[in-house]
């Protein structure tokens, strides 16, 4: 493959299908995202005390994440330097060391190489054991989400996440302490490429009244009048859709964050206590945020619905299928009552069996798989919607669509995701930081909307 | 586990294998009001927790109703995801799935009267779209109530032999 114009077209707004199907593209990915992306791993609040560790994925490299003694934090690759093995099996617990199963050798909580068995007898002083500890990753944490990154060159975690920290604050900070998340993770495995579940969190509030139609009709509630787009609704005013420099975004549906969830009064009660305090820290543009709902990706393959709750990990397993890993996020100083029925709602919706998360994995599955004919893989895909009403806004970094029913968040996606594979270290993709955003040429669209809102006669 | 509780005699156990043949039959026949209305008692709790992969050692207590469950349900909850299947609007079944079920190992004891516990292995067959197979082995763990219409599940506990389900959802029944 010859640079990535071949499948993305930023300018027509669309993807070539084969973003979802080849090899080639794939291993690509492989190396130049996920070898070089901020991965999320973990949550302080999965390895809350020294020894506790969790095992998890970048990618399809296998990882360990340990809590130090000194309370700090490390990751490294689960794999023992001796002949490859994987060293932890467990999903997650509390160990003094990490034992490999074929010939014993000891790894510590930090990954070094502590113990060889029958060392004398067998190496005779000839195994430099400092050299051989398992392969760190760089960590670093936000807030309390922890995320790894193999490359040097990468920026920090806050500079990865960038202009996407100035939203993220408003729940991860929040009122009072921010979020914390609730595992054990659900797994399961779907038949998709993993920027299907992506762009989907990241932008796609079209799908919303026509592929949940069902349950959206079964849970009533704010959202009811979306199902199989009957509704006559003037979309531009219930929400906004952004995107970021690094291809994070998300999209705001607005006063509707517990709108999925059918028991609530908890959770309703917990944000109407709070949003004041928001206001105070944060300012009314933020308050806004806190009380809709967010469809959000941190990119690549992170996604979470705020509001709702699910918090996902999309684990790459080849171009066509991915191990879903589902968790739920709830605000750290919440009652224990408010947590559990914020997790038993974001699971009964978005989890293996969910309400809607089973709508959703059809539709991934089939938008992949159908590229696996040969015609059909040479079209192209079209994420044109609301393409001339969004650009720079005065207030919400970042680009800003006009309505959470668009597809800016998409565009955003796949901008920097061609960028990233198309450029060859982190220093290239530097030299884009004040150009990035040079594909909306439609500049003046917020100045000129507000000041034309602003002129109309208040009521 | 030893059991030292008897199993009900063959009547009874002959009457419990035959409930669970005709609630197959109802879901097969994606029959889902009929399969609520009749074999599903108001104070069900219907549960399907999740079992991490930890250490022999671990101490960690199993999950509780309160922790993360793939299912964990009462009545209306139940009831909101048959209404949801009725809708006409869940896309991915129509056409429908063709789903099979096999109970078998059942073993049942009383545990109050007119109460029984009631173990069995369900093996659940999914044939999607053209290709699409998935076949599932749970353990199932029911508390059954005798009723004047016939048993009633008032607690089920499925556990899935899996850590990470190897299918795209679990909307079904079992
Ligand atoms: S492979 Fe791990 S000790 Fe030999
Ligand atoms: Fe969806």
């Amino acid at each position: 493959m010859n640079g990535s114009s071949a499948l993305v077209d930023n300018i027509g707004a669309s993807q070539s299908r084969r973003v979802f199907w080849d090899q080639d593209v794939y291993q690509l990915e492989l190396e130049r995202i996920f070898s070089r992306c901020w991965l999320m791993i973990g949550h302080d609040s999965l390895v809350p005390k020294p020894g506790d560790f969790i095992t998890t994925y970048m990618a399809e490299d296998r990882v360990i994440l340990s809590r130090q003694p000194d309370g700090s934090l490390k990751a490294f690759i689960n794999s023992c330097t001796h002949r490859g093995n994987q060293i932890c099996h467990a999903d997650s617990g509390s160990a003094k060391a990490f034992v490999c199963n074929y010939h014993g050798w000891v790894f510590g909580q930090d990954g070094s190489l502590v113990d060889v068995p029958m060392e004398e007898r067998c190496y005779h002083s000839d195994l430099d054991k400092s050299k051989l500890g398992l392969a760190p990753i760089r960590v670093e944490t936000y807030k309390g989400f922890i995320f790894g990154c193999h490359d040097p060159e990468a920026p920090s975690l806050e500079d990865y996440l960038g202009d996407f920290c100035w939203y993220l604050d408003t729940i991860w900070d929040g009122p009072d302490g921010g979020l914390e998340l609730l595992g054990p993770p659900l797994k399961s495995t779907l038949a998709c490429n993993w920027k299907v579940p992506a762009e989907n969190f990241v932008g796609d509030g079209y799908h919303v009244g026509w592929t949940h139609a069902a349950a959206l009709q079964m849970i009533g509630g704010e959202l009811a009048g979306l199902s199989g787009n009957r509704a006559d609704m003037p979309f531009d005013d219930l929400g906004l859709q952004f995107t970021m420099r690094h291809g994070h975004g998300f999209g705001l549906i607005d006063n509707a964050a517990t709108a999925i969830h059918v028991k609530r009064d908890g959770y309703v009660k917990y944000l109407e206590e709070t949003r004041g305090g928001i206001r105070e820290k944060f300012g009314p543009e933020r308050e806004r945020l806190y009380v809709g709902h967010w469809n959000t990706s941190i990119f690549p393959n992170c996604s979470f619905l705020y509001g709702t709750n699910t918090f996902k990990i999309w684990h790459p397993r080849g171009p066509h299928e991915i191990e879903v890993w589902t968790y739920t996020m709830v605000p750290k100083n919440a009652d224990t009552e408010t947590k559990r029925s914020i997790q038993r709602e974001a699971i009964r919706s978005f989890g293996t069996a969910g309400t809607l998360e089973s709508d959703d994995g059809e539709n991934m599955s089939s938008a992949t798989y159908n590229n696996n004919g040969i015609i059909t893989r040479k079209g192209w895909m079209n994420s044109s919607m609301g393409k001339d009403r969004e650009g720079p806004h005065p207030v919400y970094p970042g680009i800003v669509g006009v309505s959470f029913i668009g597809e800016t968040s998409y565009r955003g996606f796949y901008r920097f995701w061609q960028e990233m594979l198309d450029a060859p270290d982190w220093a290239a993709i530097r030299a884009n930081d004040d150009t990035w955003d040079a594909m909306w040429t439609n500049r003046n669209f917020w100045p000129d909307r507000l000041s034309a809102k602003q002129a109309e006669p208040q009521d | 586990m030893t059991e030292t509780r008897k199993p009900v005699g063959m009547e009874l156990h002959h009457a419990i294998v035959s409930h669970y043949s005709a609630e197959v039959r109802m879901l097969q026949n994606q029959q889902y009001r009929e399969w609520f209305d009749t074999v599903i008692a108001e104070d069900i709790h219907y549960w399907m927790p999740v079992y991490e992969q930890r250490y022999a050692r671990d101490r960690r207590p199993d999950p509780t109703p309160g922790d993360a469950a793939i299912y964990n349900d009462d009545y209306a909850e139940l009831q909101q995801r048959v209404d949801r299947l009725l809708t006409g609007q869940v896309w991915m079944e129509d056409p429908p799935s063709r789903i099979r079920y096999f109970v078998t190992n059942v073993e049942a004891f009383e545990i109050a009267p007119f109460e029984f516990e009631v173990f069995s292995n369900v093996l659940v067959h999914r044939n999607r779209r053209q290709n699409e197979v998935y076949v599932h082995t749970l353990g199932r763990e029911d508390k059954l109530r005798k009723t004047d219409s016939g048993f009633k599940v008032f607690s089920r506990k499925l556990n899935i032999d899996a850590r990470v389900v190897q299918d795209k959802n679990l909307y079904f029944f079992v």
